[in-house]
């Protein structure tokens, strides 16, 4: 309760900022809309020169793309500590993170959460609903239950993989370039993992399972039955990877050494 | 001269410094390079060609744009936007060094680093998993290292220039992910030029970006030949200079702006 | 009773050294020269409530990871800690809402809100009640005199009032003990006085503990009784201020000016006495003995010699904690 609470006030907070630099906060959303036109453009040329990518159609591609788009909204306004190492630990911050009596990750959320990046849950389920329509897709009411525990679940997933990332710097103070390749690497769950050679098909599942925030939950929307089971165990890798980020970030903590020193 | 010969030796050093980067930089590349290359297998299908480019050539074409992307990319747009906001470019000022010239030696200096021990190992390890064409043709690759020279130039051009918008914008973190964004897009990195519509390949050639890294990987994978590959490179010089304007520009109004508010 | 109890605390840091040159760096890339240093090297130390502490080093001596340790920002490598009867970094949550931290080279604060916004989530995150935070804060606004300073954006703040408003962030809940890690670095003299007074004020009204580090011993003086001296991670000195200064000092200074310039065989001597010349005019007395010494030289000097002006040299804190760097001291 006392979390929630605290949730409302960082959010306030963060709005009557975003409210003075305004300019800034509309750059921000476009360039995110620029970000997802630009994968979209890539699939609807890769499309232009095929007619299938490994079995799947145009539209399914678009469909899993509109999936990916809804938890990764809600990765990149609540957990995209990308700048954790240079921000906390290099320049010292984390000193006054630790000095007060709430848990340090979730202060760290709290104060780089970026709520702009909301809009891509809109983009997302504007380009599912395209791709919907262009298929003939039915669901039924539960599927909004399952929707919401699937994304939820991807977003975690990816929480989990970059807080992991982030713990890097308890361990090590030296700069890295980690981050932002694994953006990249994020992008490869978007495709059907029945493309990739095993070992890469093992990589996106069970090791960094971007699968899970793409291809394996949506198939699910798309009816394809083969993939039934990873779809459901998507709730699920996102517990197990938060919860293995969690403990690894308590632990980091108690290898802090203070900046500057 | 010798400063700037000093500021890529110091720079140099910084990179050898960081050795976590470098292990996982190498893996990452990797697996990246392979992911693209099985996404590009299944486009292809059974197709033998597309637009002119074969299964291997579309390889080499990722594996190269890649880790040519390794020598060409750098941050110093962020750099310059931070040292802008903690009021550092101020103290640079007074330096006896350009700061536009300093921050491209350092790029140049990181650059060199990837170049020698990170695309070099990293393409041997490539070459020795996926099927990659190598040319035996020495002007081929002449060429290809003039031609990357060039998209150094060009990309790190397109950073500064956005680095110096941070005089302007109060918080330019926006415009540099919108920068990379465009980059990865419309260089050439992602899917090769010669893919898109019609249409669109004639407002890109209006546009800098595929000097970056659709020309550098098409020469190498001899996807240019002949007077094209000569043409190409043109292009390329040609953007080199004209890109100076804008610097020149928006840099001597950053300097006055910078003079008025004090930093 | 003891707020601060630590048993033979020590704190390790590992670093690894560069080797030099092209060569070298990049054979640091597959090995590397890791050696241990501590940090903070086996220390004692219970500091009881009510008390100010100043706790003075040279940089590097370990003032700074003592501080984070007793903040549970550093866990120990070895020894025991008990602050307000917890471990720091055990009950970290718990253990924060008792202290009060300001880093003087740090903002606590939010660099782009108006400060009262900050005081306000603040005041959440420490769940202090409305009137509480009324009755406390209203006072330590009016204190430091912050009032006006409460719409205003951090950024656009000067150090001193930036300074003034971290003071009262880091009360807003009233804690028992304060932490002050350089709190009056940078600052002009006007700003300092008025932190001192405001400092004094909440120990004497609340029985604040408050330990201070800071460069400026001007600091210590005009509010610690007791201080702990640092140096390469042990402590060589934990007592009265004023007892360092008896001890420490052997004797005093005397300085005389002439009116003309003075030969060396035309001055006085006496046992324990012994001369330096400043320059031309002047020469300095070191005189090994109490008062009864000083009055006896001064007057055969100015017997024997037309002067001009005679100053008996105090010496201040910061000469004693040189001299100790300097020399090193034997102190029980």
């Amino acid at each position: 309760m006392f979390y929630v609470s605290m949730f409302f006030q960082y959010a306030s907070q963060y709005l009557k900022t975003r409210l003075t630099y305004r300019i800034d906060t509309v750059i921000e959303i476009l360039s995110d809309l620029l970000f997802q036109a630009v994968n979209l453009i890539f699939i609807l040329i890769v499309f232009d020169h095929t007619a299938s990518l490994g079995g799947w159609n145009r539209e399914e591609i678009i469909f899993i793309y509109g999936f990916f788009l809804v938890p990764y909204a809600l990765f990149s306004s609540f957990f995209n500590i990308w700048d954790f190492n240079e921000r906390y630990i290099v320049r010292g911050e984390m000193d006054r993170v630790l000095t007060r009596p709430v848990h340090s990750l979730f202060q760290i959320i709290m104060e780089r959460m970026e709520l702009e990046s909301l809009f891509g849950v809109i983009t997302g389920l504007v380009i599912m609903g395209y791709a919907a329509t262009e298929l003939g897709l039915t669901f039924a009411w539960y599927d909004v239950l399952i929707f919401i525990s699937m994304v939820l679940g991807g977003a975690f997933i990816y929480a989990g993989i970059f807080i992991s990332i982030a713990t890097i710097g308890f361990w090590s103070d030296s700069r890295t370039d980690i981050m932002p390749m694994m953006y990249n690497i994020g992008n490869y769950g978007r495709y059907p993992v029945n493309i990739y050679h095993k070992v890469i098909r093992f990589v996106l599942t069970w090791i960094l399972p971007f699968a899970f925030v793409g291809v394996y939950p949506a198939a699910y929307f798309l009816n394809r039955e083969e993939w039934y089971g990873y779809a459901f165990l998507t709730p699920v890798m996102g517990i197990v990877f938060f919860s293995i980020s969690y403990l690894l970030w308590n632990a980091g903590v108690k290898r802090y050494r203070g900046a500057g020193n | 001269m010798s400063m700037y010969l000093e500021m890529i030796r110091v720079r140099f050093l910084m990179m050898l410094a960081y050795r976590t980067n470098y292990y996982s930089g190498i893996l990452i590349y990797s697996i990246n390079i392979g992911a693209y290359y099985f996404l590009w297998s299944a486009i292809y299908g059974n197709n033998e060609e597309i637009q002119g480019l074969s299964v291997l050539q579309m390889t080499t074409y990722v594996a190269v744009a890649w880790m040519a992307r390794a020598f060409y990319f750098n941050n110093i747009d962020r750099e310059i936007a931070a040292e802008i906001k903690d009021g550092k470019v101020a103290i640079e000022m007074i330096r006896p060094y350009n700061y536009l010239g300093m921050k491209t030696m350092q790029a140049l200096g990181e650059g060199i680093f990837r170049l020698l021990f990170f695309s070099v190992p990293g393409m041997i390890i490539v070459a020795l998993v996926f099927p990659i064409s190598f040319s035996a043709n020495l002007s081929t690759w002449l060429f290809f290292f003039v031609s990357l020279v060039f998209s150094f130039i060009v990309n790190t051009q397109i950073n500064l220039l956005t680095g110096i918008m941070s005089f302007f914008l109060f918080n330019n973190t926006g415009l540099i992910r919108a920068k990379r964004v465009v980059i990865d897009l419309f260089s050439g990195l992602l899917l090769p030029i010669s893919f898109y519509p019609l249409w669109a390949q004639t407002v890109m050639t209006y546009l800098p970006f595929q000097a970056i890294s659709y020309i550098p990987s098409m020469i190498f994978t001899e996807g240019f030949v002949g007077k094209e590959i000569f043409n190409a490179v043109l292009l390329q010089a040609f953007w080199a200079l004209i890109l100076l304007i804008p610097i020149r520009l928006l840099w001597s109004l950053a300097k006055k702006q910078l003079i008025v508010q004090g930093g | 009773m003891n707020v601060i109890e630590v048993q033979n605390l020590r704190k390790e840091f590992k670093s690894y050294s560069s080797r030099s040159g092209l060569s070298g760096a990049f054979r640091d890339l597959f090995t590397r020269n890791y050696k241990t240093l501590a940090a903070v090297d086996d220390i004692s130390l219970n500091i009881k409530q009510g008390e100010m502490v100043g706790y003075i080093g040279e940089n590097g001596a370990g003032k700074s990871t003592t501080i984070k340790m007793l903040t549970g920002i550093l866990t120990p490598t070895s020894g025991s800690i008990v602050v307000n009867g917890m471990n720091p970094h055990k009950q970290r949550e718990e253990f924060v809402r008792t202290i009060g931290v300001v880093f003087g080279q740090r903002s606590q604060l939010w660099w782009d809100i108006a400060v009262q916004e900050s005081f306000r989530l603040l005041k959440k995150v420490y769940r202090v009640s409305d009137e509480d935070y009324n009755r406390h804060m209203g006072h330590v606004i009016e204190t430091l005199e912050i009032g006006p300073l409460l719409d205003k954006p951090v950024r656009k703040l000067s150090l001193g009032q930036r300074m003034r408003c971290e003071l009262a962030a880091a009360l807003i809940h009233n804690p028992p003990l304060l932490f002050l890690d350089e709190p009056t670095i940078g600052l002009d003299v006007l700003v300092k006085l008025k932190i001192r007074k405001f400092l004094k004020e909440i120990n004497e009204q609340y029985k604040t503990t408050i330990l201070l580090t800071t460069h400026d011993l001007t600091d210590i003086e005009a509010l610690c009784e007791r201080v702990v001296l640092l140096d390469e991670g042990k402590i060589i000195y934990d007592g009265k201020l004023n007892q360092l200064q008896s001890q420490a000092v052997e004797g005093k200074q005397v300085e005389f000016e002439f009116l003309t310039e003075i030969a060396k065989n035309n001055l006085v001597f006496l046992p324990n006495v012994q001369w330096e010349q400043k320059d031309a005019t002047t020469w300095l007395a070191h005189v090994n003995g109490d008062e009864r010494l000083v009055s006896q030289l001064i007057s055969l000097v100015v017997q024997k010699n037309p002067i001009k002006n005679v100053r008996i040299n105090e010496v201040s804190t910061e000469e004693i904690v040189r001299k100790i760097y300097e020399e090193g001291m034997a102190l029980a």
